[in-house]
């Protein structure tokens, strides 16, 4: 049995240690925000963050991250409602802001390997709240194991939607 | 209803399924049709109905009126991230409706048993009048008919705004008008349901002028994408059924490979595992998808295989079909714009160019690799769950696949990763193997793809090559255009696990298929410079390579993608005008201006012209370098008219001549689709092609060697990254006097390739007549 603390929830999970993260989240505990999409940490489509770190659940042995915080799209909001103290109601309506960003921009096409993206684009602007262009491109390009690849080819959609996230986080709404 | 999605439900998404409408809304739908004799002339077609589909005549399995004056529209199109069924299609109906847009509430996509009219996720808007349209038209003519007799005033004399019919001073809603009503009525469809091009709406309804569309033109958002962002979609990839088992599939060795001895499974490690073998095909089902795939890397590394060598390698591939490949067998095709005598005009002419252009193997690569989930009951229905962009050719599929009719087949559409072509003759590529797996084990089955059967075991856009003549006049203008293109068929429908099990499929594309799948090739590209005096353009056709020779009958399978055949005969014709022009000692954009009559084909040069900040000027600019590692600058530019739209692209461009290292700093494209039915989402579509093109033009080349594909993963097939992007600009003109609206999401993907190639050749002078112009063959090309 294996203790897994993600978006908040503990869950008891049985699987064999060496079960990639990206299985368990699907398959057991029905959080389909993470996507399979190459299985060799070459795309993103699977990232999910690991103590607001961006990893990549298809090769991240279920065992090696027992003790750690995760958190996938769906905790998102919860995520954000808690780093601006909201209130229980408030974070029942409320997405996060790269989300908000996301649909507000209409970012997607296919919007597979969308999940990946707004995981990176939390990773980074925890980390930098106001990020240049440069920055933005550096952190989907070298900062993780792979770039973080769209095919679709939404990258500017998603550097405008990056900008706009950053905007809505300074707002604090 | 508050969602855009109307899916059974899986756990996972809150829609409000019907039936829980029906309790908590009361009278569901007004099954509302008409078409009397006014409107209809001659008899109405009918095609046979199968079990299991909504009956297309009926006008109600199209468009449902609701009391509550909601809408839902139904459609066999199934997104792939354009969105143009959330977006364009609710405002197109809107307007014909005279509705708002948030009235249409629910947009049912894909299944074949929800939805009436089959056909591809492909040409979305129909040449301007997509089923759709022609479904409100006929519903808009019904409602007005309804409000005559109710209010007692004749049709001319009603107003219709928001979905409120007045006249003679009364007023009536569209709701209060199908309330208690149960009407029949019927509309002319032809066609055939499970085939390529699905069923046709026939007959003329009247259609609102474009001077009233007041839905149309703005800019609406994609309702999908907040269920998307929000984890809130059930994509296929979610769908989990009850007893529903994992699995991986073994594909042969090679190209040709056929089966000696499957492996068995090792149960002290995989207990719960099971292998299953039909012909060449290899299975391995476990309980689990961790199982699954460890049993099938373990069942892979003891399958043993023939060898086979079958293929020319990709370093021999363009003299493999110059010289080899038999473009005897298929007629030659001639261009609708063939005129005058191309032949003594190049003779006569000094300046002339001969040149081949050449076009590599391209993958679809969705980022998401092929699955499906297939249930076979006991009773021989068969459930599909997966992300098609032909569900309706799906069925008929696999029914031939398993000696059935296609009304014991249904296929549940889901959205997925977009795979720009792969599908739209009905499969993918997991479909068929699960249906095989499920029947055999007699549960449900999930197949998945992992990325290396993705790359190597899918279809692909077929290479091509061609060989251009052209001449330049004394006055600098071309006297005369010849080409010939050279292009295996671009359309293998056959499911793969259905060849390799040996089970029924279609032929592979032949001389004899029919128009869509045969060898024939087509000529694709409309000529767009009606002055110049001679033209000939030809098409040839050849098979598959390798496939004959295959004992599985596979070899390289080829699959249209993204501007098929169309980007393979406008990338040589588009970098041959820009060589023209060079050997004219004329500036590339006003050369094609200059030979240009049409009035759209100028708007979009000039309008691309003005954007991208472009010097007019000869290529290569002054002093032109091409060694040394300082970045050289260059730019080029290309034209298409493609579904009813017209495009021209500008790419600027800094090459390091030691390196051969493209970087395109900007893309300028402007579009003339007629109408701009929702300019924001245009935008998008024309953003993410532009830089799909850029992939295809430096990145995207499928390598293979005697056996099979090499290229297997995104390291082996690269894409380009945020950092390969440039500035990229997007010019929308709405042109409404045109009357139409084109397609947006073809054609930018193909536009960069020859605009770069000739801003290469503006930066150096030297001209590369390859795709893609991955380094090492710029930093080649440079050395000569």
């Amino acid at each position: 049995m294996i203790t897994l603390n993600v978006n908040g929830v503990r869950h008891e999970v049985q699987a064999p240690d060496d079960t990639p993260l990206l299985y368990v989240l699907r398959n057991d505990l029905q959080l389909i925000g993470p996507q399979f999409g190459c299985g060799l940490a070459q795309c993103g489509a699977c990232a999910v963050l690991v103590d607001g770190k961006e990893v990549r659940s298809c090769i991240t042995p279920v065992a090696s991250v027992v003790n750690q915080e995760i958190t996938t799209l769906e905790g998102l909001p919860a995520r954000w409602a808690k780093q601006k103290r909201l209130s229980a109601e408030e974070a029942k309506n409320t997405l996060h802001p790269v989300q908000q960003a996301w649909i507000e921009e209409q970012t997607p096409q296919c919007g597979f390997c969308q999940n990946g993206m707004m995981i990176k684009a939390t990773e980074l602007l925890e980390s930098n709240p106001h990020p240049t262009l440069a920055q933005i491109k550096e952190a989907f390009t070298t900062s993780g194991p792979s770039p973080n690849l769209c095919r679709c080819g939404t990258y500017v959609a998603i550097i405008e939607a990056v900008q706009h996230a950053s905007t809505i986080m300074a707002n604090g709404r | 209803m508050a969602t855009m999605s109307e899916k059974p439900g899986l756990g996972f998404v809150p829609t409000l399924s019907r039936r829980q409408f029906v309790k908590a809304g009361g009278a569901l739908v007004v099954g509302f049709s008409l078409v009397g004799p006014e409107i209809l002339k001659g008899d109405a077609a009918k095609p046979a109905m199968l079990k299991n589909s909504i009956d297309p005549t009926l006008l109600s399995s199209w468009i449902e009126i609701h009391p509550d004056n909601t809408i839902l529209i139904r459609t066999g199109k199934n997104d792939f991230g354009q969105g143009t069924t959330f977006t364009a299609y609710r405002q197109i109906v809107a307007d014909e409706l005279s509705v708002s847009f948030e009235a249409i509430t629910t947009v049912v996509t894909g299944d074949t048993d929800r939805t009436p009219d089959g056909s591809g996720a492909f040409d979305f808007l129909g040449r301007g009048v997509p089923n759709i349209r022609k479904a409100a038209a006929y519903t808009y003519q019904a409602l007005l008919g309804l409000a005559s007799e109710r209010l007692g005033v004749p049709k001319e004399r009603l107003a219709v705004k928001d979905g409120v019919v007045s006249g003679g001073g009364k007023s009536v809603s569209y709701g209060d008008l199908v309330k208690n009503q149960q009407l029949k009525l019927t509309i002319p469809v032809k066609g055939e349901l499970t085939s390529i091009m699905g069923l046709t709406i026939d007959g003329n309804p009247p259609m609102k002028p474009v001077s009233e569309y007041t839905v149309i033109g703005k800019s609406f958002k994609n309702s999908i994408i907040r269920s998307k962002v929000a984890a809130k979609e059930t994509w296929a990839t979610d769908v989990r059924l009850p007893g529903m088992l994992h699995a991986r599939v073994v594909h042969p060795k090679t190209l040709g490979s056929t089966l000696i001895s499957a492996g068995g499974v090792d149960k002290t490690k995989f207990p719960n595992s099971q292998v299953i073998v039909k012909g060449n095909f290899l299975g391995v089902v476990a309980p689990t998808e961790w199982e699954a795939i460890q049993a099938a890397d373990q069942v892979a590394s003891a399958t043993k295989w023939t060898e086979w060598k079958g293929l020319p390698g990709n370093a021999k591939l363009y003299q493999h079909l110059r010289e080899e490949a038999d473009w005897k067998s298929a007629p030659a095709t001639k261009g609708d714009a063939n005129k005058g005598d191309a032949g003594p005009a190049l003779a006569a002419s000094h300046k002339k160019l001969a040149a081949t252009y050449q076009l590599s193997y391209m993958k679809h690569a969705p980022i998401g690799p092929t699955m499906a989930v297939a249930d076979v009951k006991p009773d021989g229905t068969v459930h599909i769950y997966t992300h098609n962009q032909n569900p309706q050719e799906l069925r008929g599929e696999i029914a031939m696949m398993l000696g059935t009719t296609p009304d014991h087949v249904i296929v549940h559409a889901y959205p997925g990763p977009g795979h720009y072509g792969r599908s739209n003759g009905g499969n993918a590529g997991a479909e068929d193997e699960a249906v095989i797996l499920s029947q055999s084990v007699g549960k449900p089955v999930r197949v998945q793809w992992m990325r290396a059967d993705d790359m190597q075991w899918s279809t692909q856009s077929a290479a091509a090559f061609s060989d251009v003549q052209l001449a330049i006049d004394d006055k600098g203008k071309m006297s005369a255009y010849q080409v010939d293109h050279y292009m295996p068929p671009m359309q293998d429908d056959r499911p793969i696990g259905a060849v390799l099990a040996g089970l029924p499929t279609m032929p592979a594309p032949d001389v004899h298929s029919d128009f869509i799948t045969s060898t024939v090739n087509n000529i694709s590209d409309p000529w767009v410079y009606a002055r110049v005096p001679n033209v000939m353009e030809r098409g040839h056709g050849t098979f598959q390579v390798g496939q004959k020779a295959s004992p599985l009958a596979v070899g390289l399978r080829d699959h249209s993608m993204r501007t098929p055949v169309q980007f393979q005969q406008n990338y040589p014709r588009e970098l041959a005008i820009s060589e023209a022009a060079a050997l004219a000692g004329t500036d590339a954009l006003q050369f094609r201006l200059d030979h240009a009559s049409e009035e759209r084909v100028i708007g979009v040069l000039k309008a691309v012209r003005d954007a991208s900040g472009w010097d007019t000027r000869p290529s290569p600019r002054p002093a032109p370098v091409s060694t040394g590692s300082t970045p050289v600058r260059g730019r080029g530019v290309s034209l298409m008219f493609r579904n009813l739209t017209y495009w021209a692209c500008v790419c600027q461009i800094a090459v390091t001549p030691s390196t051969g290292a493209i970087v395109v700093e900007k893309c300028t494209l402007a579009v003339d689709p007629g109408i701009v039915i929702n300019p924001m989402q245009l935008k998008r579509q024309v953003e993410g092609g532009a830089v799909m093109g850029i992939s295809h033009a430096l990145f995207e080349e499928v390598t293979f060697d005697e056996s099979g594909i090499t290229t297997d993963d995104w390291t082996s097939y690269p894409i380009p990254t945020m950092a390969d992007i440039p500035e990229i600009k997007v010019v929308l003109i709405n042109n409404p006097k045109v009357g139409t609206y084109g397609g947006g999401s073809e054609a930018p993907n193909a536009l960069a390739a020859p605009a770069i190639a000739a801003a290469l050749h503006d930066a150096t002078a030297k001209m590369i007549r390859r795709l893609p112009m991955k380094p090492a063959y710029v930093q080649a090309l440079l050395k000569t």
